[in-house]
């Protein structure tokens, strides 16, 4: 009999000390569930490292991509798009690269893009990188559009580009005061439709212009870099682009890479100047 | 009155000795020594790998999770309840973003804390049920029943002292999981973190969140909130198991009907639940740490209110169903 109540006065002790515990953390659950204490606003230890200290390194090179279903990727059977060959490409020539963030988002428009860049997360990606790919636009300008139904009709399409065109340079303000350091790269659009002979003309006309306009905005702005990818297209469509005949595939997000490596300002990990 | 107290110690002293002989509390102990490493490294290998990409930089992941679930927000091939729960969760991580909070700082008290909301609704009430399912059916399949009712004590106590013990056992596993999580996942991932925030509040709308009430609590008291529920869970489940131990003769046919009842509700809450009135089910009340957590209720209208309601009426019920059926039947066989 002894060693057994031994066992059961450790037993009954634990489980009562157990179970009052319990009953105690269920209570308080309930009541922290159902009338919760208002939030303190004197809490505001938890936000004092907000303001993040690290400002970029000279000489970093790690990516964040932001835009649309280009940014991301969208049509890249390894899913890694321009971003992150880029940072491949990059690492390849010895440069220390790695891709922080690829914020594309499938359908953004300009107009999804300005209240994503007051997000913290967005803005914290954005400031770890040395460079910056941005992809936008395309959305504003061929929206609903697709094989079937062509563009829409010309005027309207005109003061969709005008207003899309004033966000771009918020867009490019924007992304300037959250990182002022970084290379900014602008991938332009390029027509979708070049495979087309009933929208070519027009996709062409569009396209041309919408480049044109954020070419000369990219130029003046610090850093700024505005890569063509229009020609890439222009008769390689087949070549390039993925089966949705509207993204590119794996080859045409690597040519897009390339270009984009070649006109980085580029130093090497030892930090000399390449030839 | 004292006598009485008495009567009904000694008869649960007995009853928790014959608990501990059974072994059935070290089966579950065994169960978690052996299945905690497992989840911790399955843990630390994937931690291993996201550090490979992301260093110790936790913002940058959280955002790349927002940026992955908002782009799956516009797939039409997402079904509409799991971009519910997406919204919510895209909200949430902003949340921690825009306060600078880890979601899922790296630490034995993390890992116990994420395990305890997988665990919630199968796998503890599976380890209770294992210790409540043949209270009962195992001394008529013994026939040791017999010799229990003949003594001179009214049956009711009998039951009652059974009850008892199996609660004290509830509170006991549950304590066991928690200390036992802690201390080996620690091992793996270090004991720290207790005073880590962690935000609890988020009311959900549909899919929006409303935030007015989120609140940070250090996790060690998330956890003792956790526990509470948990428990609560586990009385219930410990109850209604008490209740098929009494109703059914074999342990087996016991068992299987607790376990498919306790998989059915997990298959139902994981089911677009168009069938609302599934709601009143205790199965799918389980998740009782989602409510903390802020995680979509599985069907419209759930709330933690209604759950505890809902699964204390269902445990009400089965012990008077108990009761009556132990202290009337006929012991046959």
């Amino acid at each position: 009999m002894g060693k057994g109540s031994r066992v059961w006065k450790i037993t009954g002790v634990v489980s009562v000390a157990a179970t009052l515990m319990l009953v105690c953390g269920f209570a308080y659950a309930v009541s922290d569930v159902i009338f919760p204490v208002p939030p303190d606003t004197g809490s505001a230890g938890l936000e004092n490292a907000a303001s993040d200290e690290r400002q970029v390194a000279p000489g970093n090179m790690d990516v964040t991509a932001v835009g649309d279903s280009l940014a991301k990727g969208t049509g890249d059977d390894t899913g890694s798009g321009f971003a992150r060959a880029v940072s491949e490409l990059l690492q390849k020539q010895g440069v220390d690269s790695k891709l922080v963030n690829n914020l594309g988002i499938n359908g953004l428009t300009t107009s999804g893009v300005l209240p994503m860049l007051d997000e913290d997360g967005v803005q914290y990606a954005l400031r770890q990188a040395g460079v910056i790919i941005l992809s936008i636009g395309a959305n504003d300008l061929f929206a609903g559009a697709d094989q079937m139904t062509g563009l829409p009709d010309e005027d309207q399409l005109l003061n969709k580009m005008k207003q899309a065109e004033e966000r771009f340079v918020k867009i490019v303000e924007e992304i300037r005061k959250i990182n002022s350091e970084a290379q900014l790269v602008y991938v332009m659009l390029y027509n979708p439709f070049s495979d087309l002979e009933e929208v070519r003309e027009q996709g062409n006309r569009i396209v041309q212009e919408w480049n044109q306009f954020a070419a000369a905005v990219m130029a003046s702005t610090g850093q700024g870099l505005a890569i063509p990818t229009s020609d890439l297209f222009t008769f390689n469509a087949g070549r390039y682009l993925a089966e949705d005949h509207f993204h590119p595939n794996r080859d045409g997000y690597q040519a897009i890479a390339e270009r984009i490596v070649q006109a980085l300002a580029v130093t090497t990990v030892s930090g000399e100047e390449r030839k | 009155m004292r006598a009485l107290n008495n009567q009904i110690m000694g008869l649960v002293q007995n009853e928790t000795e014959k608990m501990i002989k059974k072994k059935r509390f070290y089966v579950v102990l065994l169960v978690l020594l052996v299945l905690v490493p497992v989840f911790s490294y399955a843990q630390m290998k994937q931690a291993e790998s996201k550090r490979e990409k992301y260093g110790t930089d936790w913002r940058r992941e959280v955002q790349q999770a927002i940026t992955d679930n908002q782009n799956s927000l516009g797939s039409d091939r997402v079904p509409e309840e799991w971009k519910k729960y997406r919204q919510v969760y895209i909200q949430q991580m902003k949340y921690y973003l825009e306060h600078n909070v880890n979601p899922a700082a790296p630490g034995g008290v993390t890992f116990t804390r994420e395990f305890l909301d997988n665990a919630a609704t199968l796998f503890i009430p599976l380890l209770i049920m294992g210790l409540g399912s043949d209270i009962v059916s195992a001394e008529r399949t013994t026939g040791t029943i017999k010799m229990l009712l003949t003594r001179p004590v009214r049956r009711w106590k009998i039951l009652l002292s059974k009850l008892i013990t199996l609660l004290m056992f509830v509170s006991l596993t549950v304590l066991a999981v928690f200390v036992i999580c802690y201390l080996i996942s620690g091992m793996f991932f270090g004991y720290k973190g207790f005073q880590l925030p962690v935000f609890t509040g988020f009311r959900l709308d549909g899919a929006s969140v409303d935030l007015s009430s989120v609140h940070a609590v250090p996790q060690w008291k998330y956890l003792f909130m956790q526990a509470g529920l948990v428990w609560y869970v586990g009385v219930v489940v410990a109850i209604l198991a008490l209740m098929v131990s009494v109703l059914v003769r074999s342990t087996a046919a016991s068992i299987i009907i607790m376990m498919s009842s306790l998989i059915a509700g997990n298959i139902l809450t994981n089911m677009a639940s168009a069938w609302t009135s599934a709601k009143y089910l205790f199965m799918v009340n389980l998740g009782l740490t989602d409510y903390l957590a802020g995680t979509p209720v599985p069907i419209e209208g759930m709330s933690l209110g209604f759950s505890l309601i809902v699964l204390g009426i269902w445990a009400a019920c089965s012990l008077i169903v108990s009761f009556l059926v132990f202290t009337k039947q006929d012991i046959l066989n």
